[in-house]
């Protein structure tokens, strides 16, 4: 079986969703694969040289600004180059995943990927493009955190003789919970591995998490104003309507 | 403030002035965005990498009209473009709301005035559409009123569009 290259084009190092979806979905496929992490410009020539012997890859890509990160275009057009040179006729599949709850704010971002594949003579097999990615994020923190409380319960309450399956029983709830927010997510990306095994087109499918849109905007603002709280921000213009200083080095100013 | 964003390279700035009170050009020269989010949650508008975008998004948001010249990269901006617009989330703020029935980030600097788009480069008509899908999305994305896009084939034409 073909091998499957499967790219995280995430620029952080650690803890990005995008590397998380990429195990997820490489779960369920089958066969070699090899497991890259695009960040910096020294990590394109080993992608590159792994695109030589598979047959498929997979792209998993956060979504930054409407499309595909700045520092994976770069590495777009050399893999075009790249491709055509070697005579490469590989599948390509795109897993996106955004901030907001809309799965469907990915879809200029698959355009490009499909353009991409136009212009590098590979085949667009389309993906998936996931709303509300950064829960996968806190589910992925919160399990273990939630896993290890329950054992610290199940201790506590074994030393005093109470009923030790209720924590078991409410962690079992909390699970249940976490995959239903999920179901979406890890529907499409199972028929999207399986259309990988197949190596047929999956097109281009659109899911989120399941919440209301209200209370994922609520979650997210109370998210960010406790990280702004930790991290100093709220104490320094916060809204504020900052202007470039004086010695912006980038402008050109007409009166300069 | 009208701005134009370009990548026509540096030579370029004086003659675009022309048509803008400030320019900035895009040439790749900086450190991509590492989604920190720390233009929102340490120290607002302001990126933790201290190279010379570090004030992009204020630049942006300070921009009543904004064009962006761009060569045309699989129906996307280039990536120096890409790159200074990476950089700029501080245009909003961490907290979201609904705009054209989606969610978004709230303006720090308020709605706009226009966003132009001039794309230069060997462009095809899928491309086309994705620009203009791309640049819709900018517009309610950074809080524009209007946008536009116009195609050009080179960037000597590109730089006379502004």
């Amino acid at each position: 079986m073909e091998k499957t290259v499967l790219i995280n084009c995430s620029p952080k190092k650690k803890l990005s969703v995008s590397g998380f979806i990429m195990r997820c979905a490489a779960l369920m496929i089958r066969g070699r694969k090899e497991y890259l992490h695009l960040r910096t410009p020294a990590d394109r020539q080993g992608i590159l040289q792994a695109l030589m012997n598979s047959g498929k890859v997979v792209f998993v890509l956060p979504l930054y600004v409407d499309s595909v990160p700045s520092h994976v275009l770069p590495f777009l057009k050399e893999m075009e180059a790249f491709c055509r040179e070697n005579n490469l006729s590989l599948k390509v599949y795109a897993i996106a995943n955004n901030g907001f709850i809309e799965g469907r704010q990915n879809e200029p971002l698959m355009q490009v990927m499909e353009n991409f594949c136009s212009r590098a003579g590979l085949e667009w097999c389309g993906g998936v493009g996931i709303g509300g990615g950064v829960m996968l994020n806190v589910e992925r923190i919160m399990i273990p955190v939630m896993f290890g409380l329950m054992i610290l319960n199940m201790l506590l309450r074994g030393f005093q003789g109470e009923d030790i399956l209720e924590p078991v029983q409410s962690f079992g709830t909390t699970i249940g919970t976490f995959l239903l927010l999920c179901c979406g997510v890890i529907a499409f990306t199972v028929r999207l591995a399986a259309h990988i095994n197949k190596g047929t087109n999956a097109g281009k499918q659109y899911t989120r998490i399941m919440l209301p849109s209200f209370i994922f905007i609520l979650f997210a603002d109370i998210f960010f104003t406790i990280l702004s709280v930790f991290q100093g921000g709220i104490f320094r213009g916060w809204f504020s309507r900052f202007k470039p200083d004086a010695g912006c080095s980038i402008i050109t100013r007409k009166d300069h | 403030m009208k701005t134009i964003i370009h990548d026509l390279g540096k030579e370029q700035n004086e003659r675009l002035l022309a048509a803008a009170d400030q320019v900035v050009c895009a040439d790749g020269r900086y450190a991509p965005c590492q989604g920190c989010f720390k233009c929102w949650t340490k120290h607002p508008a302001a990126c933790e990498l201290k190279d010379a975008l570090y004030q992009s998004c204020r630049i942006l948001g300070s921009s009543e009209d904004l064009t962006i010249i761009t060569e045309n990269l699989y129906g996307g901006y280039s990536p120096a473009v890409k790159n200074l617009l990476d950089r700029s989330i501080g245009v909003s703020t961490p907290f979201s709301t609904y705009r054209g029935g989606q969610m978004h980030h709230t303006l720090r600097y308020g709605t706009r005035n226009c966003l132009r788009v001039i794309v230069y480069g060997n462009i095809t008509e899928t491309e086309k559409n994705t620009l203009k899908l791309m640049a819709e999305r900018n517009a309610i994305n950074m809080g524009f009123r209007e946008h536009s896009v116009e195609f050009c084939s080179d960037a000597e034409e590109a730089g006379g569009m502004a």
